[in-house]
């Protein structure tokens, strides 16, 4: 690729990031009582402007929400206007349904539980537009159960909005009703794909279901669904105040708007940061405050552990936006980076989110259910000082046996890392092998059999 | 770094409950109903949904609320309450963590050592919990009080490490004083705060925590912890 | 019609088809696990990938895109597609393993997975010999496996009901188990608990698995995970014969497949037929395999003394013709429709009334599937005949006033239609199975059952199915010897063709109506000699109500009988 068409240019695509004003989290300080919201934050103005006043109506806000380039913000970044106008024309005799996933098990994201806390009505306020512009009556909040003093709170919000009318019937004095029902989760990572938040919801075991039919056309309860994250669905009503353009114009072209980029591991200030997207990886890195104890940051991962890791040199010229981290070599996922500073394992980084993976696998499928674990036992052994480097090609066509294979995507998440971590950090890997020497064959090794003498981690002699 | 124990080979286990063995009763049956306002609650989770079995994991919530954890007939009861087959309540029970099908101490501790927490110092967290209660994870202290469990990533990761007490509060950028201070208040039986998470920006532009209602703790003054990894 | 092409072979195809079904009809054979035509398609075992594509088509023109060789352009797309779950379209290209390195090789790659946790103890495993993995893995697996680690430990020997055993390590977890029990017989009793690589199915706690088809889970598990208590290592299926036939449980006329070792019936295991009883049988109607092997009338009396088969005809056949018409004649619901002809044309040989047959309809509660209210496994056939029930309340003072009784297989005194007492002073034929038959015969000619005859049932449907000799009796004759096929090619799917036919051990003596009915009526002068059963059924069959069920028509899956019965709305095109 030439020069100029690489997305990796090292400049910041966020353009002036430091004099961005929050909008998802503005800075207001009781944001998540909905009188401060009403007051402070034009909260509801938004759905009023829509619903009673009629500022769009469902068509138009859908292509209003398409026109903003809105990409969704729960890890495959697809574009919500689109998506929702996948629904299926209104059958007066279907009901049809929208969730809302806050299910947020991705390790290394912690975003939406910020909106739950902080400003959970603007998100309540993206709900019902969205029900709006579908058409739908009734609303799941999915939010894991880890967060049950989330949950409360966020039921609370739920609560005063049924109290002044912005949800249930007739909302506004319109004939728009709509409802809005908190479900909360009970420890299962694989609930936040979306066909297995549906089954949870219908209250089986969350097994992902196969895709067609997709969630449009047969989503919960049998129903046309539509499913969006929550900070997606958080944008909405920015949306609509300020305007498609003004949401277009924020970050790089194909990838726009604010977003919350979670921030964890080796960095002096963690925590959930909210700028334009296309910000540069290093930016980020100095407004977190830098590397702890001023070491050196080796790797990050980008995107939620199922992102595949960088290196510092492959991280330090790219933007936080779909297109350029796909160039790099990773992708957005959720946004929650996590920097790893020149200390870290990273044999014992990747096993351990091996062993989430092989934890959170709900077992339905083959590759998955034990790939997953062979994966993690693999990577113990070698962890443990007991691999040998032949392990490290077993691994990669393990991840080959897994990869776009399953059911769901779970599969590919767990395979990413190990592939990628070891593609990027195999000399850390092979360090701790044990040398095998079947490949050059002159030593006549099997792999499995000690060799003696001094070998390199590749198995040649040093002498 | 710290990492999980290693998966290794153990016997067949026997299953937790074996066909036509009638499992133990903890519950008897004089406590074994709902009371009124159960009972209209459950009426309500079943409105929420067009099918009663919607309703099962809040009613399973419920059962784990009031009597701790889920003996086999409260999975029974919450079956029968609904009108969904016992199996498939049992079947739902067992693919979620947080359900407890055996019994735990009064407060459960779930340890994140994932990911961030991981390279955070999860496990140095986790394992002074274990010497400092006289457990192994998975266990309970003796005096019943105490069960540590490795949890995966909770969504802190942003103040690692950090654990949970029995599904409920969060307690952040956990040291070993702060976990110290953290079972001595709880042996007292003190209820736990609700922590705020200060996002850093706020600590900028408003000189901390934005809610009036709620203690604050603040992420970015966590001391480094990478300096006891290797 | 639309149009596939599977390997190069292009197929037609209604639309709605589901591909592997499709493959799988037109005799390509893709491995699967999970898949079971009669249940929803999770597509969860990941065996059955392919490599699929649809033509390309230009937007504006919707003409194909056609390639430099001025072939159609095919768009496959990045991902292999389980074929289960894949609805076929119009000129849609498929690649099966056997066009496809890359799909052979994601099979085999899907085997070596599925196999790291398993046991591998196919020695010591029942379903060795006809175990899906297995057979799978030495098909389409890989050459050996490269996971070295221990594997993951599940319950093993759990008795999850009466008559199910699950050993958890060998589940592959396909759920057909618990879909069965969801969808098909709706009892819910399974789920799957756990999650990941400890997943296993099981029952709820305590709970006993006693779905009344409990062991139909057996017949579908993939794997040996799932096994037929009753038929725990009792035999290697090597070793044994399967015969297909139907069986004489209850009037719905269950296809099954009867495994025999050593002249005994060890298992009966239910055989597909989507106009009888789809893929499935009653535990019950397994468990029965013992009273074919069990307490069976063996060999000729006369007064309870054992005597030659020439001599219990003639005596016999002495007494018929002593009786004249004075003869009451019993047919019998179990019996075959050639027994009961053969009976009825002996009757009017004699001049005596028609024989009549104990009516057992309503004597059990029907439970709306396999399980009818009608234990009897012929009494369509029978009336079909023209036989008529017995009236209860008339038979003692008939039975009195005989001056013989003459029965076919049933038993009138257990069925509490008759009592010993109202026999009293009148002598009995009997062609009776069971040492157990509570009707006293002066003469005894002991009877084939339903696994040593053929013949032919007509179920609760009219349905006329054909039964072939599963084992072979002491008397051997001609007509068996050319039914089970000796010398000739026979369609036995496992086991040796060979074994039982030659093996003395465990013969009982006893022989089929239509061997001996002929010769007590050789003994009156009576010929009613037929060549073979086949011959005496292509006579019935020029009957209206028979029309069409010759034994060749029926061969393994039956043939619909006409219903005459004006009350019954027919269908019209
Ligand atoms: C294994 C797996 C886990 C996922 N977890 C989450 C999650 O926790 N939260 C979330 O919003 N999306 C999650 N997703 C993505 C959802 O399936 C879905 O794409 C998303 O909710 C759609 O919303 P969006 O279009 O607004 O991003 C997950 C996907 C997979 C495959
Ligand atoms: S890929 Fe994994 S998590 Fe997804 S359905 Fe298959 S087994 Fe379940
Ligand atoms: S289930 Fe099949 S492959 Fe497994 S041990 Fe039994 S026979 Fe062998
Ligand atoms: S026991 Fe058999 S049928 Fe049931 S899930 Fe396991 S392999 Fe499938
Ligand atoms: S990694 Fe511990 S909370 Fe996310
Ligand atoms: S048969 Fe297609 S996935 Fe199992």
């Amino acid at each position: 690729m030439a020069d100029a068409d690489t997305l990796l240019t090292g400049q910041s695509k966020a353009g002036d990031w430091r004099s961005f004003e929050r909008v998802i989290l503005p800075p207001v300080r009781d944001l998540h009582k909905i009188d401060v919201y009403e007051a402070e934050a034009d909260g509801y103005k938004a759905l009023k402007d829509v619903v009673r006043d009629g500022k769009f109506d469902p068509k138009g806000l859908t292509d209003e929400v398409k026109a903003s380039g809105l990409r969704g913000r729960g890890g495959a970044g697809f574009s919500t206007g689109l998506k929702w106008s996948f629904m299926p024309p209104v059958d007066p005799d279907k009901p049809r349904y929208l969730c809302c996933n806050g299910d947020e098990s991705e390790p290394g994201t912690f975003k939406d539980r910020q909106i739950f806390e902080y400003n959970p009505h603007l998100m309540i306020e993206g709900i019902m537009l969205a029900g709006y512009a579908m058409t739908i009556k009734t609303c799941y909040l999915y939010i894991r159960g880890e967060y049950d003093d989330y949950i409360q709170h966020v039921q609370r919000a739920v609560n005063e909005a049924y109290d002044r009318g912005y949800i249930g019937k007739n909302i506004l004095g319109t004939d728009f009703s709509m409802d809005l029902v908190v479900h909360a989760g009970a420890g299962a990572y694989i609930c936040g794909e979306e066909t297995s938040l549906m089954n949870s919801l219908e209250g089986r075991r969350a097994y992902p279901r196969i895709k067609p039919p997709f969630p449009a056309q047969v989503g919960v309860f049998g129903m046309p669904t539509t499913i969006n994250n929550v900070e997606t669905l958080a944008d909405v009503p920015l949306v609509v105040n300020r305007g498609a353009d003004w949401f277009a114009g924020i970050g790089p072209e194909k990838h726009p708007g604010p977003v919350l980029y979670g921030i964890s591991g080796h960095v002096n200030r963690p925590g959930v940061y909210e700028y334009p997207t296309g910000m540069l990886i290093s930016d980020l890195l100095e407004v977190a405050g830098g590397a702890r104890g001023g070491k050196r940051i080796k790797a990050v991962v980008p995107g939620g552990s199922s992102t595949p890791p960088l290196t510092w040199a492959m991280a330090e010229p790219t933007t936080m936006d779909a297109e350029t981290l796909r160039e790099a070599g990773s992708s957005m996922g959720t946004g929650g980076l996590c920097f790893l500073d020149e200390d870290t394992d990273m044999v014992s980084f990747t096993r351990r989110i091996a062993h989430f993976y092989h934890h959170e696998s709900c077992g339905q499928c083959t590759p998955c259910r034990e790939g997953t674990g062979w994966l993690e036992k693999c990577l113990a052994r070698i962890d443990e000082g007991n691999g040998h480097t032949r392990d490290l090609d077993l691994l990669l066509e393990v991840c080959d046996q897994m990869e776009g294979r399953t059911v769901c995507a779970l599969a590919d998440a767990a395979a990413w890392p190990v592939r990628w971590g070891i593609k990027r950090f195999r000399d850390e890997f092979e360090a701790k092998c044990r040398p095998t020497a079947f490949a050059s064959g002159a030593l006549g090794g099997d792999g499995a059999t000690e060799q003696t003498g001094e070998l390199t981690p590749t198995g040649v002699p040093t002498t | 770094m710290m990492t999980p124990d290693t998966p290794g080979p153990s016997v067949s286990p026997q299953p937790q409950y074996v066909p036509g063995q009638a499992p133990p009763r903890v519950i008897p049956d004089a406590e074994l109903v709902w009371t009124d306002e159960e009972a209209a609650q459950i009426e309500t989770f079943r409105a929420q949904y067009p099918t009663p079995d919607g309703a099962v994991m809040k009613t399973l919530w419920l059962a784990q609320r009031k009597w701790g954890w889920l003996p086999p007939e409260t999975m029974h009861l919450v079956a029968d309450t609904l009108g969904v087959p016992y199996a498939k309540v049992y079947g739902v029970a067992t693919f979620y963590t947080q359900y407890f099908k055996e019994e735990k101490g009064t407060f459960v501790f779930d340890v994140c050592t994932c990911f961030s927490c991981q390279v955070c110092g999860g496990y140095d967290m986790l394992h002074y919990l274990e010497d400092k209660l006289g457990v192994v994870k998975g266990g309970t202290s003796e005096d019943g009080l105490f069960t540590v469990q490795e949890a995966e990533c909770l969504g802190a990761c942003g103040s690692a490490p950090m654990l949970q007490v029995t599904n409920g509060p969060y307690v952040h950028n956990l040291t070993e004083a702060k976990i110290d201070q953290l079972v001595d208040a709880l042996r007292q039986g003190a209820e736990l705060p609700f922590e705020s998470v200060t996002l850093p920006q706020d600590g900028d532009e408003m000189g901390g925590n934005r809610r009036t209602d709620a203690q604050a703790v603040e992420t970015y003054q966590t001391p480094p912890v990478s300096d006891t990894i290797h | 019609m639309p149009q596939v092409t599977i390997d190069g072979t292009t197929h037609e195809f209604e639309p709605g088809a589901k591909l592997l079904q499709l493959c799988l009809d037109a005799g390509t054979e893709i491995p699967h696990f999970c898949y079971h035509p009669a249940m929803s398609v999770p597509a969860n075992c990941r065996q059955c990938l392919v490599k699929a594509g649809t033509p390309i088509f230009d937007r504006e023109t919707k003409e194909p895109v056609l390639d430099e060789n001025g072939e159609q352009k095919i768009n496959f797309g990045p991902k292999l597609q389980p074929s289960c779950s894949l609805d076929v379209t119009d000129g849609m290209v498929v690649h099966t393993q056997l066009s496809s390195q890359e799909v052979a090789a994601a099979q085999a790659d899907n085997l070596e997975l599925l196999l790291i946790n398993h046991p591998l103890d196919c020695p010591i495993c029942d379903q060795a010999g006809q175990c899906p993995l297995q057979i799978q893995a030495y098909k389409y697996g890989p050459e050996g496996s490269r996971f070295e680690f221990a594997k993951v430990h599940k319950p093993k020997r759990v008795q999850l009901g009466p008559n199910v055993v699950m050993d958890a390590e060998r589940c592959i977890n396909c759920t057909r188990c618990t879909r069965f029990t969801a969808e098909i017989t709706e009892t819910h009793q399974l789920t799957i608990i756990n999650r990941g690589d400890k997943n296993h199915p099981m029952t709820a706690p305590g709970e006993v698995f006693d779905d009344a088809y409990s062991m139909c889970t057996t017949d579908i598990c993939p794997v040996g995970a799932l096994t037929e208590d009753y038929f725990r290592f009792q035999a290697r299926v090597w070793e044994m014969a399967k015969t297909p036939t139907i069986s004489d449980f209850g009037s719905a006329g269950i296809n099954v497949d009867v495994w025999t070792k050593n002249n005994e019936v060890l298992r009966i295991t239910p055989r597909q037929n989507l106009d009888a009883n789809e893929y499935w049988m009653p535990d019950a109607a397994r468990l029965i395999y013992e009273t074919y092997n069990e307490g069976r009338a063996s060999g000729p009396t006369l007064n309870g003394t054992p005597t030659t088969w020439e001599a219990a005809a003639r005596e016999a056949g002495r007494m018929v013709q002593e009786a004249g018409s004075d003869v009451l004649f019993l047919g019998s619901a179990y019996a075959t429709v050639e027994d009961n002809y053969l009976l009825m044309r002996l009757a009017e040989a004699v001049g005596a009334p028609a024989p009549q047959f104990v009516d057992r309809r309503g004597s059990q509660a029907d439970d709306g599937f396999l399980v009818s209210d009608d234990p009897a496994p012929n009494t369509e056939g029978c009336l079909r005949l023209g036989m008529k029930p017995v009236d209860p309340a008339l038979l003692p003072s008939a039975a009195a006033s005989a001056r013989l009784v003459y029965i076919l297989q049933d038993d009138p005194v257990q069925a509490e239609v008759l009592r010993v007492e109202d026999l009293e002073g009148t002598p009995v034929v009997l062609h009776g199975t069971h040492v157990t038959h509570r009707t006293p015969a002066t003469v005894s000619l002991p009877l084939a059952m339903s696994v040593e005859t053929l013949g032919t049932y007509v179920n609760r449907d009219g349905r006329a199915q054909l039964l072939r000799p599963a084992k072979m009796v002491k008397a051997m004759n001609r007509s068996l010897l050319m039914a089970v096929g000796t010398g000739q090619s026979r369609n036995d799917r496992v086991g040796t063709p060979f074994d039982r036919w030659h093996d003395e051990a465990n013969q009982v003596d006893c022989l089929p109506g239509w061997a001996t009915i002929p010769q007590v009526a050789a003994a009156l002068g009576v010929d009613l000699t037929f060549k073979s059963p086949a011959k005496i059924m292509a006579e019935v069959s020029a009957q209206p109500a028979f029309a069409g069920a010759t034994h060749g028509a029926m061969d393994l899956l039956g043939v619909p009988l006409e219903t005459e019965d004006a009350d019954v709305p027919q269908i019209t095109a």
